[in-house]
């Protein structure tokens, strides 16, 4: 026999009255901290803080492992090393997994750090475990701190005002914030939101605007100081067309309706198995897409389809982004791998302006391959919706960007 | 005096004496049902959600759910 | 045999799954949507018994993704049993999800787990009464300590499918009896 809600409340209350006895309690500090974290008044500051706080390390971290260890182990060991016993110097098969070279004056040179070699075991390696590696642990401990403390539902009510505006709902935060780690288990945390509308905006905005941990990581290396305008015409393009979105998807954006838990102290032992699920998972699905994209650019160069379409496609890039025609095959690579691409970006010539716009564009080019496979879980419909708000974004955002620009005069 | 949920103020606390029918499945999950204290923690401006503590469980809900609910205040 | 692990999110679900279940744990998707969950393997008394840490719910109508999925994991193992996790210090909500559980006919036990923050909170609960009145096993238990798990895996066996009508049963005759206890005391 089934109840229904009132029935099964009362039968409860009955239970509960014969079972239960509920002592005074004690308020105590926890609550308090727990109250205040909530309030706008003292809970908007705090969130700001802790953002703050979290971006700080994560930069701190990353560079002092990637600037100070491991570029040294990789330019000035690994490299030469490589470029020394590997066979065949100046050949396709050299070229793809070792240094693709230079040439000055009809000269082959070889490259002199791991960013610029193009090698499958040399910048390949070098993304996977010197970039990638620190920025990914680091960012994950610390968020599973956040989430272990019980942070997380508080940042989402702080949150859910401007977050309901764009048709999801405060918890949105999670999958955002868990796609700058990796735009994969981002996807999956999609799940929390109700109507399969919230889910494909959430997704499409995802794929677009949130820059994963690989993504961050070279950034963070090659261009620093850049990094605040780069993520702020993220985050505004990522409100502006989630608000766009939100008016013209069919379906409800319901409310929201979450448990806000107590804090809680976290268990090291939970953390520590939560942060190594999840490295091991990125790793499962980054080392192979890195290298494999790092091979699939590098026999493209080889056999000069970079070239042929970067020269065709440039008078776009020049004309509607603004951005030097050099750029245009780097632009072209990052349709496989974005990290490289910025990393090629950074060795080109152009106004910081020019840098920013390459770099936000291919930050919202092309979801990787990985995102993708994700998302068509979800439903082939959804990600050919997605592809083609990505392709509306990619040229109207782009473009604006670079209005911008002359706007303000520094294009 | 009885106030919807909505209209509550910080710190004001009172017994739920009714529920919407569509809100009440909704919410049950929650602990949140008719006979329950419900106290107001606090509401977030510009329409945001409302958090409320029932049974020393603390729920977070949005505005239009919120003015479904009906309290009676007690203080 | 397979054991569903249900309850709200957050009340340990997983701390028992990762007690219970030895190192061959699997995640899975669970198929059509980006719900993930994992299950893994235990023996009880010699025999190999699944167990499933299914998705936190607050209640059997779905409000997003991962609730619907795990009402669906429920309703796709009629044959299942039911470790109903339930907050202790939130017993009232978290008894409405194993009402609604044990009212779809499943055969359940009950943990009530975080005996330690009810305890904190001056909660205290009459485990052998609450027993008698649903007519199915309730261990109290701390997950996180490990306390009251041993219980819990050797009174699943009595786990058994009860009427809601029994329980209405149970309720009335259990404040019967008291209001004689506290008579005959005062006499
Ligand atoms: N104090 C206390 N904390 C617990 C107990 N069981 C679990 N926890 C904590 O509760 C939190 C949620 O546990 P988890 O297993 O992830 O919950 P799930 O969402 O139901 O899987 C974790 O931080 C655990 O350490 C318990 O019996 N007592
Ligand atoms: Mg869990």
């Amino acid at each position: 026999m089934k109840l229904n809600t009132g029935e099964r409340w009362d039968l409860i209350d009955r239970i509960s009255k014969e079972t239960v006895t509920f002592g005074a309690y004690q308020h105590t500090l926890k609550d308090a901290i727990g109250e205040l974290t909530v309030k706008p008044m003292t809970g908007i500051p705090v969130a700001i803080a802790v953002m703050y706080g979290f971006w700080s390390v994560f930069g701190s971290f990353a560079g002092f492992f990637t600037d100070g260890f491991f570029v040294r182990l990789f330019d000035v060991y690994w490299l030469p090393w490589l470029q020394e016993v590997f066979p065949g110097q100046g050949d396709w098969l050299y070229a793809i997994m070792v240094d693709a070279g230079g040439f000055e004056s009809g000269e082959f040179v070889l490259s002199s750090n791991c960013l610029e070699s193009f090698g499958v075991l040399t910048s390949g390696l070098f993304v996977a475990i010197g970039v990638v590696l620190p920025a990914i642990i680091i960012f994950y401990l610390m968020l599973a701190l956040l989430e272990d403390i019980g942070y997380m539902p508080r940042l989402a009510v702080l949150l859910d005002t401007v977050l309901h505006r764009v048709g999801l709902h405060g918890y949105a935060i999670v999958p955002t914030i868990l796609s700058l780690g990796c735009n994969v288990p981002g996807v999956t945390a999609t799940r929390i939101l109700e109507t399969k509308k919230q889910r494909f905006i959430m997704m499409t905005l995802l794929a677009i605007f949130i820059p994963c941990g690989a993504q961050i990581g070279i950034m963070q290396d090659v261009v620093p100081g850049l990094m605040g305008w780069i993520l702020l015409y993220l985050i505004i393009g990522y409100f502006i067309f989630g608000y766009i979105l939100n008016k013209i998807v069919p379906g409800k954006a319901p409310e929201f309706l979450i448990d806000v838990p107590p804090y809680r102290r976290p268990m090291l032992s939970n953390i520590g198995k939560k942060v190594w699920g999840r490295i091991a998972g990125f790793f499962k699905v980054a080392i192979p897409f890195v290298l494999l994209g790092c091979a699939i650019v590098g026999v493209l160069y080889q056999l000069g389809v970079i070239r042929f379409l970067g020269d065709a496609l440039a008078p776009v890039f020049v004309g509607w982004f603004g951005v030097p025609k050099e750029t245009a095959g780097p632009l072209i690579a990052a349709f496989l791998r974005k990290d490289l691409a910025v990393a090629q970006l950074s060795a080109i010539t152009m106004t910081p302006y020019q840098m920013i716009t390459a770099v936000v564009l291919v930050s919202i080019y092309f979801p990787c391959v990985a995102t993708f496979a994700m998302m068509l879980k979800e439903g082939w419909k959804e990600l050919l919706g997605a592809l083609a708000v990505l392709t509306v974004v990619v040229f109207t955002y782009g473009g604006l960007i670079h209005l911008i620009g002359i706007l303000l005069g520094v294009a | 005096m009885k106030k919807k949920l909505s209209e509550m103020d910080y710190g004001e606390q009172g017994t739920v004496t009714e529920i919407e029918k569509d809100l009440q499945k909704r919410v049950a999950g929650m602990g949140i049902r008719v006979g329950k204290t419900l106290r107001m923690v606090t509401k977030q401006p510009i329409k945001g959600p409302f958090d409320v503590v029932v049974d020393e469980a603390e729920t977070s809900l949005g505005l239009d759910m919120a003015g479904k609910i009906t309290v009676e205040m007690t203080k | 045999m397979k054991i569903l692990l249900m309850g709200h999110p957050n009340v340990g679900k997983s701390v028992f799954f990762n007690r219970l279940t030895g190192a061959n744990v699997t995640e899975s998707n669970y198929p059509g949507t980006t719900v993930d969950y994992t299950k893994g393997w235990m023996k009880i008394e010699g025999e190999d018994v699944e167990i499933v840490d299914v998705p936190g719910t607050f209640s059997l109508d779905p409000k997003d993704r991962a609730e619907e999925v795990a009402v669906s994991m429920l309703h796709e193992s009629r044959d299942a049993k039911v470790i109903a996790v339930i907050d202790a210090s939130k017993i009232e909500r978290g008894l409405y999800l194993a009402m609604e559980i044990i009212e779809e006919g499943y055969p359940l036990v009950i943990a009530l787990n975080m005996r330690d923050v009810a305890e904190d909170k001056n909660i205290t609960i009459d485990a052998d009464r609450l027993e008698r009145i649903l007519g199915i096993p309730v261990v109290s238990t701390v997950a996180i300590a490990g306390e009251g798990i041993k219980e819990l895996v050797s009174r699943l066996k009595e786990a058994k499918p009860v009427n809601v009508d029994d329980i209405i049963a149970n309720a009335a005759n259990a404040s019967d009896t008291e209001s004689a206890a506290d008579a005959g005391g005062a006499a």
